[in-house]
């Protein structure tokens, strides 16, 4: 997995984590925005019904007097009138509600079933107590009161039931809230109880003798039950009650306790013992309306506290909702501005950074570096590689330069190598090739330890007749000593060749010893001559190893035993060796390459080696010695190669029955 | 290649090489120049070690004679076997004074 992946991915899981507590809790919010919203509108339906049942206990009250009144006056039709469209607006208004509340609130239908069969039931009871208010209705009036009273008061009792049923589908969960609806509820039952007494009385204060037991007996029931309601509100007095409220409570009950229920008692007591009470039916109708009137503030009251808390509460709840909501968007906000940075700040410089090392493991050096101006680990990171680069474009050029000095360096020792072969051809164009001069045949062997040597030999015929001849080792080997030797060449050439009569060989080789510049490397050399009138021959050794001189009947002897060689010391004398050189001898000149000539062992191959080889095979001719040498040589070194220059020149002064050639 | 010691006032140079040719015959000349040059004159070249030379190691040898010029003396110990036959081929021993050790050629030379 790359960094990009683990980087974003975690920055990703942080975020989702984020996002879903905070949605979690926006959850919570709106469940409890939504609860309070049906609270709301469960509040709204029940304040209405509970308007709508205190208006309709009110009509009640109102039609019931009229129904037993001996004569309706106009006025007070109208007032039943009013009352009845205050009933139809709060139920109105309640069904609204509930139909505005269907999305929220569950089983709406059954209420609003519930509600317009009430309302039905009302407008059915109505038309009934119209038709015994007509002023030419031969019934009784009196006759219906009781029945409208019983109807009315179960349709009265199905909106109560109604409303509780809605209270409790969304009880409310909040101390003050819940103490609240339960006053309303306590409430409703003191109303309903004072309601119904006032209309029960005011029949019974009417005509007080005629009242029936029945009738005293539910207005007891109806003052126990208020009674009872009030011990009820009293109870929730230690609930966290609003100032109004408890002050609405206090009028309410102080009313109760010091006007109606004393007035209420004595009536009933009055009437009961058949006294003739103290107050008549429109005056107790009149107090026991300003009871009600009192309850109903009360109840205005809890329900104005309750709506303006539920209010509240939604306000909070949808602020609260906002506030998460902000929250929840500002966790976005910043999970994507993690997710950038982490993109921009490393994945993007670390991709840009590796591909750009890639490129340069894989030697591509013109792959542009990401432009970082930072001072983290990518600005060091992108500061390492820049050096990394320039160190490889720096290596790449010296690899250049250095290829292209060794092409010149190979150039050069191919130049060089042409001019040491050329240089070879004529040094070896400058040997003589196997030859025959007069009776003395003679052969070269030459193998330079590179191209050329610092070993080179002639052999002339002088004008006199005499045959001279040299050998010579410049010291070291190599170009230099080749170049020396090619110096020597000519000038012992040429001194052989201008040679003046008598003068001696030691005297040459002394001279040349002389004119030898001190700044050139010396040089070891044989010079020698071969008379062609006796047969004799003469050399100068300087410091050239002794030739070996192979007799005819076999024996070999070398000549002289040492000399200075030319170039080392200044005025040096020499000496010439005179010595028989007879028919089918041979003289074997040789350079120090041969007997210092190192086998694998580090062995030299040794004077004394060669001169048992050559003792061994004293018959052969010149050619075939030198043959034979050159391949035991080989077979010493055990390698083409040789560490020194070597060269042998073989003379052979032929037997006298061969015909003296004056070829050369 | 050269260890040095001074005895009775000459220098004596014991050459810790089995052969002076030309692969080694430059450096030995260098380090030669630089005793001479130190101001040594009286030179003992102890050769007991050297079993071969050849004509480039005989060419420093001279060049270090050369160097060293009249003023001073360069003896030469122990040059046996194949060094002592060149010494005699190329007739040294009339340039260079002979000793069989170095005892002998410091002895000679304090003289």
């Amino acid at each position: 997995m790359k960094i990009r992946h683990t980087l974003l991915i975690l920055t990703a899981i942080l975020g989702i984590a984020l996002l879903v507590a905070v949605s979690v809790q926006i959850r919570e919010e709106i469940l409890g925005y939504e609860a309070t919203e049906r609270m709301v509108a469960s509040n709204a339906v029940r304040e209405q019904l509970l308007l709508g049942t205190d208006a309709l206990a009110n009509e009640r009250s109102l039609t019931f007097v009229l129904l037993i009144e001996d004569d309706v006056e106009n006025g007070r039709l109208e007032t039943l009138g009013e009352a009845r469209r205050r009933v139809d607006g709060f139920l109105q208004a309640a069904e609204n509600e509930l139909a505005a509340a269907r999305s929220a609130l569950s089983n709406t239908d059954e209420s609003l079933a519930s509600l317009s069969r009430a309302r039905r039931d009302i407008v059915a009871l109505r038309d009934q107590v119209d038709e015994y208010l007509k002023p030419d209705q031969p019934r009784p009036r009196g006759e219906f009161a009781p029945r409208w009273f019983r109807q009315s008061s179960m349709v009265i009792e199905e909106l109560q039931s109604s409303r509780l049923t809605l209270l409790q589908r969304e009880r409310p969960l909040q101390p003050t809230l819940r103490a609240e609806a339960n006053l309303r509820t306590f409430g409703g039952i003191l109303s309903e109880s004072i309601a119904r007494n006032q209309a029960l009385l005011a029949r019974a204060l009417r005509n007080p003798d005629a009242a029936s037991s029945l009738d005293l007996e539910a207005i007891g029931r109806n003052a126990g039950r208020a009674g009872l309601a009030w011990e009820l509100i009293e109870g929730q007095r230690a609930s966290p009650l609003t100032e109004p409220v408890r002050a609405a409570i206090a009028a309410s009950h102080e009313d109760y306790d010091s006007t109606l229920a004393p007035l209420q008692q004595s009536l009933l007591t009055a009437l009961l013992s058949r006294v003739r009470p103290g107050l008549d039916s429109g005056q107790w109708y009149e107090v026991a309306g300003r009871s009600l009137q009192y309850v109903a503030s009360m109840q205005k009251e809890l329900l104005r506290s309750s709506r303006e808390q539920l209010q509240a509460e939604l306000r909070r709840a949808q602020r609260s909702v906002l506030q998460w909501s902000g929250l929840l968007l500002l966790g976005v906000g910043a999970v994507a501005g993690s997710i950038l940075v982490v993109r921009r700040r490393i994945v993007q410089p670390l991709e840009s950074l590796s591909q750009a090392m890639l490129k340069l493991a894989d030697d591509d050096l013109t792959i542009p570096l990401p432009r970082v101006n930072r001072a983290d680990e990518i600005g060091e990171m992108n500061d390492a590689l820049r050096v990394f680069k320039a160190n490889a474009i720096q290596r790449e050029r010296a690899q250049n330069e250095k290829q292209v000095l060794h092409a010149r360096l190979r150039d050069a020792y191919r130049q060089l190598q042409k001019d040491l072969e050329a240089a070879a051809v004529i040094q070896g164009a400058m040997l003589p090739p196997p030859a025959r001069i007069g009776d003395v045949q003679f052969q070269g062997l030459y193998r330079p330890s590179s191209h050329i040597a610092g070993d080179t030999y002639n052999i002339l015929r002088r004008t006199d007749g005499g045959i001279g001849f040299f050998q010579v080792d410049v010291a070291g080997h190599g170009a230099a000593a080749a170049l020396v030797s090619v110096a020597c060449h000519h000038a012992l050439s040429q001194a052989i060749l201008t040679r003046n009569q008598g003068t001696r060989l030691d005297e040459i080789a002394a001279q040349i010893n002389d004119d030898w510049p001190d700044d050139l490397p010396y040089f070891t050399m044989i010079l020698g001559e071969i008379d062609p009138r006796s047969r004799r021959a003469r050399l100068v050794q300087a410091g050239h190893p002794s030739p070996l001189v192979i007799r005819s009947d076999g024996t070999v002897e070398p000549i002289g035993e040492g000399g200075l060689p030319v170039g080392i010391i200044r005025a040096a004398t020499y000496e010439t060796l005179d010595f028989a050189f007879e028919p089918g001898d041979r003289i074997l000149i040789y350079s120090d390459g041969l007997i210092e000539a190192e086998n694998p062992q580090g062995e030299q191959f040794s004077e004394a080696r060669l001169r048992k080889l050559v003792g061994d095979h004293a018959s052969a001719d010149a050619p075939a010695l030198l043959g034979m040498l050159d391949d035991v040589l080989r077979n010493w070194r055990s390698s083409e190669t040789l560490d020194d220059d070597l060269s042998v020149l073989a003379l052979e002064r032929l037997p006298e029955r061969i015909e003296a050639d004056a070829v050369h | 290649m050269l260890s040095t010691d001074l005895r009775n006032n000459v220098l004596v140079v014991r050459v810790a090489e089995k052969r002076i040719d030309a692969g080694k015959a430059p450096a030995f000349k260098d380090e030669m120049a630089r005793c001479i040059d130190a101001g040594q004159s009286q030179i003992v070249l102890d050769l007991s070690s050297v079993e071969f030379m050849d004509s480039s190691g005989l060419g420093a040898l001279v060049s270090c004679l050369k160097r060293l010029g009249p003023r001073g003396s360069l003896a030469v110990a122990g040059a046996g076997g194949a060094v002592g036959r060149l010494f005699a081929l190329t007739r040294m021993d009339r340039v260079f004074a002979l000793h069989p050790d170095v005892e002998t050629a410091v002895e000679r030379l304090s003289v």
